[in-house]
């Protein structure tokens, strides 16, 4: 698992991208670049989910159930996979809400938002093919890297997710 | 910017998933579910799915993900096969690697 998010959780605990509320509520505290740019990754989240789920990009978002037993994993994944996108459909909506607001949100609403930053995590982590063994080129300030826009994105979903768990878990 | 619009290598990582399928299964045996080990998924956020998803102490869930961080795998519930498929199902939802096998 990664575990290399946790570095930039710097700031004072109420100083964070998301915060818990004294009334139960939740705070989002993004500027308007980083909502419209979350925005924009999630259109292109929804979209990849669109193509369908055998495309290599969000295969790691319909994983196998039944690893030992073929047959029965097609006849899961011929009821379930549509349930499946459609379950992440619905979380899209409600941060495409979460985005367009600077109000408080309900834990409801704040657990979509983690689940699809997670998602875009895993496709972006899919696509830099990242090993977790130490050699991924998460800090790297190289950018010459072809893919450095992607590494920068995929550290900052990580300290954001890692905010967002924080918050939930009362820590 | 198309920032996740990149090819992707066209294999896509698997759990090393080594073990034999035995021929005649136990329609009695239950099922058990196992969350295996990513690279992706942060430690922190498995924990709190594990609790969120099973009701588990935080406690319990941090022990469970340790279990798929060092070992690649953790059984984190059993019983009817239905049962198995709506946790693996939600598991799913959370993008956590979880498949199921009867427990024999």
């Amino acid at each position: 698992m990664g575990n290399n998010a946790a570095g930039p959780m710097r700031f004072r605990k109420n100083q964070g991208p998301v915060v818990k509320n004294k009334d139960g509520t939740f705070s989002v505290n993004l500027n308007d670049n980083e909502r419209q740019a979350l925005a924009n990754f999630v259109t292109q989240l929804e979209e990849l989910l669109l193509v369908g789920p055998d495309d290599v990009r969000v295969r790691r978002l319909y994983p196998t159930a039944y690893h030992q037993d073929a047959d029965k994993d097609a006849e899961y994944q011929g009821f379930m996979r549509d349930e499946l996108t459609q379950s992440r459909a619905t979380s899209i909506a409600t941060v495409r809400d979460v985005l367009a607001t600077t109000e408080p949100i309900d834990e409801h609403k704040l657990h979509a938002f983690m689940t699809v930053t997670n998602g875009l995590r895993l496709v972006l982590g899919t696509l830099l093919d990242v090993s977790g063994d130490g050699t991924d080129p998460e800090d790297s300030f190289d950018e010459d890297d072809p893919e450095f826009a992607q590494w920068q994105l995929y550290g900052y979903l990580g300290w954001l997710l890692e905010w967002t768990v924080s918050a939930l878990a009362g820590d | 910017m198309k920032i996740l619009d990149t090819q992707a290598n066209q294999q896509v990582a698997e759990p090393d998933l080594d073990e034999k399928v035995d021929e005649v299964l136990d329609i009695d045996a239950p099922w058990i579910v196992l969350v295996w080990n990513d690279p992706i998924n942060l430690m922190s956020y498995v924990s709190f799915v594990f609790q969120k998803l099973f009701g588990f102490s935080k406690e319990k869930a941090n022990i469970l993900m340790m279990d798929v961080h060092e070992k690649g795998r953790a059984v984190v519930s059993s019983g009817p096969r239905e049962r198995a498929e709506i946790d693996v199902f939600r598991l799913h939802e959370h993008g956590l690697w979880a498949t199921m096998q009867q427990d024999r």
